[in-house]
């Protein structure tokens, strides 16, 4: 696996941004019956989530996440030097939406913007990215804006991924900080999974046609097209069962941190059962493992920031806290760091019309 | 592990009656063997042996007999 430390960078601010339309448990028992719903809420933890209607975008989430955040951490706008927009729900295929977002929040014609292809692990991805231009680059601020609409991408008729998805976007705000502990990085990546969360069709590789659009019956009476999203449950499972436990050792190891030194694994929100298991599988105290699938889904890259701003609010804004981050999934991508995050900016949630 | 205590797990992962999978069924003919299923399925062996199952492998297995065998030397 790749490691790397980065030293004098901080986080300074993070803000999630949802939509306001909500859809819970019961408008789903409409289309699949009030039992396979219970059975299925039960597993994955999931009993509402927000979700974005077609005017909203994933670059729309990031956009008022960023502005409260910007605003309230009183950061010039001319004063941030590159905007990095991580996301598999883009506004087009071209232009890159950090082009986009950089006019939209009036950021300075200095600053560099790009995007990166991630899920699952797109926030440490954002973050190493992010963290490693200030060092390396040197330059002072970096805006970092991730966030994903899956429910775009996906059929309302397969059951497989039609009830877990949430909607959101967020903003993290990292400089140049002299004094700043070092953030220990380890990522990895296996693309024979690629196959096992994928959207087939509207890429190159298979041009999106009359016949990609057509939803038919696929297993277990799951109803979708090749331009939907596809998720093969149980290898996804399999693959974090045999993934995530070595990685964590690993990011612990490189930092020298022992289990007990960590104030709280932030894992993306994968489901419950899985986050569950693995909880229970490597010994942690689940108290130091947040859950927020309850109310907000699986939210893809934008979990991680969204489960901080759900359940750590109160502490991130008054203290330091020694944090573990990891994302996996979709690729097969992983990573995972071990930080020390706060006090910070943290402004409540914000709702979207 | 012996085959009725893995007949009992299985009996478990699909929420049935104590008593009501045999070992010689197909699994097909299982009533709850879902994708969900076979989620638990992978848990509960992991959990009690240590190792995990190719979904792969699970869902070319056509009989109980053939889930049983996945686990190779674990069973007794």
């Amino acid at each position: 696996m790749s490691v790397s430390k980065i030293s004098g960078v901080k986080i300074s601010g993070i803000a999630s941004a949802v939509p306001e339309q909500i859809r819970t448990i019961f408008d789903d028992m409409k289309v699949f019956g009030e039992d396979e719903v219970y059975k299925i809420s039960a597993n994955i933890g999931v009993k509402s989530r927000y979700i974005a209607p077609p005017h909203l975008c994933t670059s729309d989430l990031c956009f008022f996440a960023a502005e409260r955040l910007l605003h309230e951490a009183s950061w010039k706008k001319d004063s941030v030097d590159a905007l990095i927009f991580v996301s598999q729900t883009p506004d087009y295929r071209l232009p890159a939406t950090s082009c986009i977002l950089q006019k939209r929040l009036g950021l300075s014609n200095e600053c560099a913007s790009f995007d990166i292809s991630m899920g699952c692990s797109g926030y440490i991805y954002g973050l190493w990215v992010a963290s490693s231009l200030i060092v390396g680059g040197n330059i002072d601020r970096v805006l970092l804006l991730v966030g994903d609409t899956s429910n775009k991408l996906l059929s309302p008729q397969d059951r497989s991924v039609a009830l877990l998805f949430g909607d959101a976007g967020t903003a993290t705000l990292l400089e140049k900080s002299a004094h700043a502990q070092p953030m220990t990085f380890v990522m990895g990546t296996d693309g024979d999974g690629a196959n096992n969360l994928i959207v087939p069709s509207g890429g190159f590789r298979k041009i999106a046609n009359e016949s990609t659009k057509i939803r038919t019956e696929r297993e277990n009476n799951n109803i979708r097209s090749d331009e939907d999203l596809f998720m093969n449950g149980a290898e996804i499972f399999s693959f974090t069962l045999e993934r995530l436990s070595p990685l964590i050792r690993s990011v612990l190891d490189e930092s020298s941190w022992t289990v007990d030194d960590v104030d709280f694994f932030i894992f993306h929100q994968a489901n419950k059962f899985i986050l569950n298991f693995l909880t229970k599988k490597m010994k942690l105290s689940p108290h130091k493992v947040p859950i927020v699938l309850e109310k907000f889904g699986n939210t893809s890259s934008a979990s991680i920031p969204l489960a901080l701003s759900s359940s750590l609010h109160e502490e991130l804004c008054n203290k330091e806290l020694r944090l573990i981050f990891s994302g996996f999934g979709v690729g097969y991508s992983w990573g995972a760091v071990a930080l020390n995050v706060g006090p910070i900016i943290m402004p409540d949630i914000v709702f979207v019309p | 592990m012996n085959k009725q205590e893995f007949i009992v797990l299985l009996e478990g992962v699909v929420e049935a009656e104590p008593g009501t999978i045999t070992g010689n069924e197909t699994i097909e003919s299982i009533p709850g063997w879902d994708s969900l299923a076979i989620v638990s399925f992978i848990a509960m062996i992991d959990e009690s042996l240590g190792i995990t199952l190719s979904p792969k492998k699970i869902a070319d297995a056509k009989s109980v007999d053939d889930l049983v065998a996945l686990i190779g030397d674990n069973i007794i």
